[in-house]
C-alpha cells in the first residue's frame, strides 16, 4: 500500500507533458542551432551580446606589431583558461597573421588553419551552440575576418583543487591520492592505475544549464556489455536542467527508487575504481565532484574496502568479520537489549538480571522511550558535530558526553548500561566503510526498536523477515543484491566475508563480469626459500664470511 | 535487463530442505508407537520417497509444466479447474495450519497473553509480503536462511550432548509391540505429514534452470532432511523419555529448554523458537506461494492482487479451529489420514496414469 501510494506521488511529476515541453523550450540546444554570419564584426557582436556585460569575460582584438588592426580576435573567459600559455598562444596568431597577410584574404579552409596554430588541441566551431559550449569549457576563441566559422584552442585551466588525501575514505596501507573536482584529473588518474587500450571511456553531457561531462568507464572484455549498454541508456534517458554532484545521477539511475539501501557505490579512491573495474563493474565520472559512482553493486561490496586487499589476507578476513559483526550490532543491539529486558528475561544469567534491574529501578521511562530518546540525542549531536564549524567542535563533545551522557545517568533519567548499548551501537556504525549503507542501517535500526518494544523477539523477527526479502530481491543493474550468498556461487565466496590470498582468487565475480573470467594464472602458490634453494645459493657465502 | 535470473536447482532445493523441516520438529511425529518412532518414520520416509519419486515423473513427463497447467492439460477445463481448485483450496488450508501453529507457539513460548488474532494479523502481513515478491525471492531467502537454521539445529545437537541430556536407554526396548503398530503410525499418518506435503513443490520444479541435476539434487535433500527429521524426533524421545514427550505440546522446545549454560545464556529456548519460526515461515510461505500461483493460473488475477486474496483468506481459515486442542486434533489425526491423502497420493497418481495413458495413445497414432 504505502509503496504504490508512494509511486503515485512520484507519478505524476513525470508524466506532466505540458511541464516537460515547457521546460525543454528553454534549453537552449534548440534556440542556438543556427549558423555563423561571416562578418567579423556579427559575430564580435554575437558574442559580445552573449557575455557583453560579465566581467570575466575577455575579447581583445588584435593589432600587429606595427600598429595596424589585422580584424581577428582573441575571446575567453577569464579564469577558465591557463593563464601561463595565453601569451605565447596570442603572440603566435599575430604572428601568422601578420607574415602571411593573404591568409585572410585567400579565405583558407578551418582545417588548414587549424594545423598553423601551435597548440595541440584545436577545433573549427561552426554554430553558435558549439561556440557557447567551447568557450564555457576553458577555450580560447579566436575570431578571423570574413568567415563563418571560428577557432577554439582547448587550454583550459584555472584554480582548482590540487590531488589530495581522501578524507572520506582513509586507509592505513594503499595509495593516498583521491579524485578531485576536475573530470580530466580524474580520468588520468585512472588512466595510470589501467595502463591499457581496454579502459574505455564513454562521454555524455547532461544537464541544460550546467552542461556537466559525465564519463562511463569500463575495461572492455570485463564488463559486461549488457551492464555498459544499460548505464548508457539510463544516463542518455536523463532531461533535467543541473547535475552538481554524481548523487543526482545516483538517483535518475538506480533500479529501486524506493529503498533505503543504496544500489550503486560511490568512492573517492582511483585505487578502488580500478579495482571495481578490473572486478568487471562500471565507473560513471562526474565533473565537478570527487565522489564516483560504480555500479552493478552487491550488498558486501558495502562493507569492503580497498585496503583489504593491501594487508595481509588473514588480517583482511578477520577485520571483514568484525565489519559485519558491527552491522549486526548498529542494526540490532538497541532492539535486543529492549526486547530482552521487557519480554524475555528469562534469556538474561540471574546475576547480570539483578545489575540490571537494580540500574532499571530508579528510571522512569520503559526501556523502549528510553532507547529511542538516547538514539534520537545521539543521531542529533552526530548531525551536529557534521554540521558545525570546526571552532565549536569541543563544546559539543562536552554537552553530548557529560552533560547528556554522565549527568542524565547521575540523575536517575536513563540507566547506564542503556548509554553504554546506545554507544556502542554508534561506534559499530562507524566501522561500516560506506556512508550511505551506515545510513541505512541507522534508518531500520530505529524500525526494529519499535517493533522489539512492542512484540520482543518475535517483534524483531518480524522486522528482519521483510528486511530481507526486500535485500533479496534489490537488483542493480541486473546483478542480484546478495548475488554471490543468494544466488549462491562458491568461486565468489573467496572474496565476500573471507578475503583468499591474491594468488589464490582466480576468477571474478560471476554476474558481474563478462568475457574475461580468469584474473590470472593458476599454481601461484608461493615457494619457500628452502625448496627454491635461495638459501644455498646465495646466503651461505655471507654467512661465512661474517 | 531487468527480467528475473533463473532459479537454479541449489535454490529450490534449500527452500525443499527448510520446507520440510517446516513444522515438523515442533512436534512429535509417531508418538503412538513412544520410542520407535524412529522406525515409523524411516518406513513413512521411504514412502515418500516413492511418491515424491512419482511426483519427479509427473514433472519428468512435463518439464516445462507446473502442477495446475498439468492438471488443466490433461483433465480439461472444467474437471481441471476444479482439481486446480481443489489444489488451492488445500496449499491455503495447509497455510493456515501452519500460520496457527506459529502463532500458537509464539502465545505458549514468546508473548503469552497477547491476542491470537494481532499475532496472527502480523505473521500473515510478514509472510504475504514475501509471497508479493513471487516464488524466487522466496528461493533466495532460503538459501540466505539454510546456514543459519542448519547451523542453529547443529547448535542444538552439541549442546544437548554435550550437557548430557541424551539418554540412550529410552530407546529400549525396540519393537515392543511387534511391527504392525510402526506401519499404521508410519501409513498414511506419518507419510501425509510431513513427507507427502512436497507435492507442493510440483509447481515450483518448472522454474529450475538447471534440471539435469534438479533431481539429484531433490531426491539427495530429500533423504539428508529425512535423516535429519528422524533424528531430532528421536532426539525428543532420547531426552525427555518416551512418555513426557507423547504428552508435551512443544517437545523440542522443552528439551531446548533442559539446556543451561548459567556463565553464558539462562535458557536459549527463546532463541531456538525463532530458528523454528524461521523454518515455519518458509513453508507458509511455499504453500502461500504455490496457492497464489494457483489462483493466477485458474482465475487469471495477477500475482500481487492473489497474493493478497489467498493473504486474507488464509488468516481467517486459521481462525477454523476455536481451540489449539481441537486444531492439534483435527490437524494431527483427521486431516492426515482423510483429507491430506487425496491430494498427495490419489490425485498424482491418478494424474500420472492419465498421462501415461495419453501418451501412449499418442504414440499409437503416431
Amino acid at each position: 500500500m504505502f509503496i504504490k501510494w508512494m509511486k503515485q506521488i512520484f507519478k505524476p511529476a513525470r508524466s506532466v507533458t505540458k511541464r516537460q515541453k515547457q521546460h525543454q523550450g528553454e534549453t537552449p540546444e534548440k534556440k542556438d542551432r543556427h549558423a555563423l554570419p561571416s562578418s567579423f564584426e556579427q559575430n564580435v557582436g554575437m558574442l559580445k551580446s552573449k557575455f557583453g556585460k560579465s566581467p570575466d569575460f575577455v575579447l581583445n582584438e588584435l593589432v600587429n606589431p606595427k600598429g595596424l588592426t589585422l580584424s581577428a580576435a582573441v575571446c575567453y573567459i577569464d579564469g577558465l583558461v591557463e593563464t601561463v600559455l595565453l601569451p605565447d598562444l596570442i603572440s603566435a596568431v599575430i604572428h601568422l597573421l601578420d607574415n602571411e597577410d593573404s591568409i585572410q584574404d585567400a579565405a583558407r579552409s578551418a582545417s588548414e588553419f587549424r594545423s598553423m596554430i601551435p597548440m595541440g588541441n584545436v577545433q573549427s566551431l561552426s554554430t553558435e551552440e558549439e561556440i557557447m559550449r567551447a568557450i564555457l569549457a576553458g577555450n580560447v576563441l579566436i575570431l578571423l575576418k570574413n568567415n563563418d566559422w571560428m577557432l577554439g584552442v582547448g587550454i583550459s585551466g584555472g584554480v582548482r583543487r590540487s590531488v589530495e588525501e581522501p578524507t572520506s575514505q582513509t586507509v592505513i596501507r594503499g595509495p593516498k591520492e583521491g579524485f578531485t573536482e576536475e573530470l580530466s584529473t580524474n580520468l588520468s588518474l585512472l588512466r595510470r592505475k589501467l595502463k591499457t587500450p581496454a579502459l574505455k571511456f564513454e562521454q555524455h553531457i547532461i544537464g541544460t544549464y550546467t552542461q556537466t561531462r559525465v564519463v562511463v568507464a569500463y575495461l572492455d572484455g570485463i564488463a559486461r556489455p549488457e551492464v555498459v549498454e544499460e548505464v548508457n541508456t539510463r544516463l542518455k534517458a536523463i532531461d533535467t536542467d543541473s547535475i552538481l554532484e554524481s548523487g543526482y545521477i545516483e538517483e535518475f539511475i538506480q533500479d529501486a527508487a524506493i529503498t533505503p539501501f543504496p544500489t550503486i557505490l560511490n568512492t573517492e579512491r582511483p585505487d578502488t575504481l580500478a579495482g571495481s573495474l578490473l572486478d568487471g563493474m562500471v565507473g560513471i565520472l562526474v565533473d565537478g565532484t570527487p565522489f564516483v559512482l560504480i555500479a552493478p553493486v552487491t550488498f558486501f561490496n558495502f562493507f569492503h574496502s580497498s585496503e583489504d586487499y593491501y594487508q595481509r589476507y588473514d588480517i583482511s578476513t578477520f577485520l571483514r568479520a568484525i565489519r559485519f559483526v558491527s552491522f549486526f550490532v548498529a542494526l540490532l543491539l538497541p532492539s535486543l537489549y529492549i526486547a530482552v529486558t521487557t519480554f524475555q528475561q528469562e534469556m538474561i544469567p540471574t546475576t547480570l538480571l539483578i545489575t540490571l534491574t537494580g540500574q532499571r529501578e530508579g528510571t522512569p521511562l520503559p526501556a523502549l522511550f528510553e532507547a529511542l530518546a538516547m538514539e534520537l540525542i545521539f543521531e542529533v549531536i552526530r548531525e551536529a558535530g557534521v554540521r558545525m564549524p570546526r571552532v565549536i567542535g569541543p563544546a559539543i563533545s562536552i554537552v553530548g558526553a557529560l552533560v547528556l551522557g554522565q549527568a542524565a545517568v547521575q540523575a536517575g533519567l536513563v540507566s547506564s548500561a542503556m548509554v553504554i548499548v546506545v554507544s556502542f551501537t554508534a561506534i559499530a556504525n562507524f566501522v561500516i566503510p560506506s556512508i550511505n549503507m551506515a545510513s541505512a542501517v541507522r534508518l531500520m535500526r530505529f524500525v526494529l526498536m519499535l517493533l522489539a518494544g512492542t512484540f520482543g523477539l518475535f517483534g524483531i523477527l518480524a522486522g528482519l523477515i521483510p528486511l530481507l526479502a526486500h535485500l533479496v530481491s534489490l537488483r542493480s543493474f541486473g546483478v542480484n543484491y546478495f548475488m554471490p550468498y543468494a544466488p549462491y556461487f562458491k568461486s565468489n565466496m573467496k572474496d565476500l566475508l573471507l578475503r583468499v590470498p591474491w594468488w589464490a582468487m582466480k576468477t571474478r565475480p560471476n554476474q558481474k563480469s563478462g568475457r574475461n573470467k580468469f584474473r590470472q594464472a593458476p599454481n601461484q602458490y608461493p615457494t619457500s626459500s628452502d625448496e627454491a634453494g635461495v638459501y644455498q645459493a646465495e646466503d651461505k657465502p655471507q654467512n661465512k664470511g661474517n | 535487463m531487468n527480467s528475473k535470473s533463473p532459479t537454479r536447482a541449489s535454490e529450490l532445493a534449500a527452500t525443499f530442505a527448510l520446507f520440510e523441516i517446516g513444522s515438523t520438529s515442533l512436534f512429535l511425529i509417531g508418538g503412538e508407537v513412544r520410542q520407535d518412532a524412529w522406525l515409523s518414520m524411516l518406513i513413512a520416509s521411504v514412502a515418500g520417497l516413492l511418491l515424491l519419486l512419482i511426483h519427479l515423473t509427473l514433472h519428468r513427463i512435463e518439464p516445462q509444466l507446473d502442477l495446475f497447467q498439468i492438471i488443466q492439460r490433461y483433465s480439461g477445463k472444467f474437471i481441471g479447474g476444479l482439481i486446480s481448485l481443489g489444489f488451492i483450496g488445500y496449499f491455503t488450508l495447509e497455510a493456515s495450519r501452519n500460520l496457527r501453529d506459529i502463532a500458537e507457539v509464539t502465545i505458549l513460548t514468546l508473548l503469552p497473553g497477547t491476542p491470537l488474532w494481532s499475532v496472527i494479523l502480523i505473521i500473515v502481513l510478514v509472510v504475504t509480503n514475501t509471497v508479493r515478491y513471487g516464488p524466487e525471492t522466496l528461493f533466495l531467502m532460503c538459501i540466505v536462511l539454510f546456514p543459519v537454521i542448519v547451523i542453529g539445529y547443529f547448535v542444538i545437537l552439541i549442546l544437548l550432548a554435550a550437557t548430557g541430556l541424551l539418554q540412550f536407554h529410552f530407546m529400549l526396548p525396540i519393537l515392543e509391540h511387534g511391527w504392525k503398530p510402526v506401519f499404521k503410525a508410519a501409513i498414511p499418518g506419518i507419510l501425509s505429514f510431513p513427507f507427502g506435503q512436497v507435492v507442493v513443490f510440483l509447481v515450483f520444479y518448472p522454474m529450475a534452470a538447471t534440471r539435469r541435476g534438479m533431481n539429484k539434487m531433490i531426491l539427495l535433500t530429500y533423504c539428508g532432511i529425512s535423516l535429519f527429521l528422524i533424528l531430532f524426533n528421536q532426539i525428543n524421545i532420547l531426552v525427555l523419555g518416551p512418555v513426557l514427550a507423547t504428552n508435551s505440546s512443544l517437545p523440542l522446545l522443552q528439551a531446548v529448554q533442559l539446556i543451561q549454560m548459567s556463565e553464558v545464556l539462562e535458557r536459549i529456548d527463546p532463541l531456538f523458537t525463532l530458528i523454528l519460526f524461521l523454518s515455519l515461515g518458509v513453508k507458509l510461505a511455499t504453500f502461500l506461494n504455490a496457492a497464489v500461483i494457483g489462483i493466477s493460473r485458474v482465475i487469471g488475477i495477477k500475482h500481487k492482487p492473489s497474493s493478497a486474496l489467498i493473504g486474507v483468506s488464509t488468516y481467517f481459515l486459521a481462525f477454523m479451529s476455536p481451540t489449539y486442542t481441537e486444531f492439534i486434533k483435527v490437524g494431527r489425526e483427521i486431516a492426515v489420514k482423510y483429507w491430506w491423502p487425496i491430494f498427495q497420493i490419489l490425485l498424482p497418481v491418478l494424474l500420472l496414469i492419465v498421462m501415461i495413458i495419453r501418451k501412449q495413445r499418442k504414440k499409437g497414432i503416431n
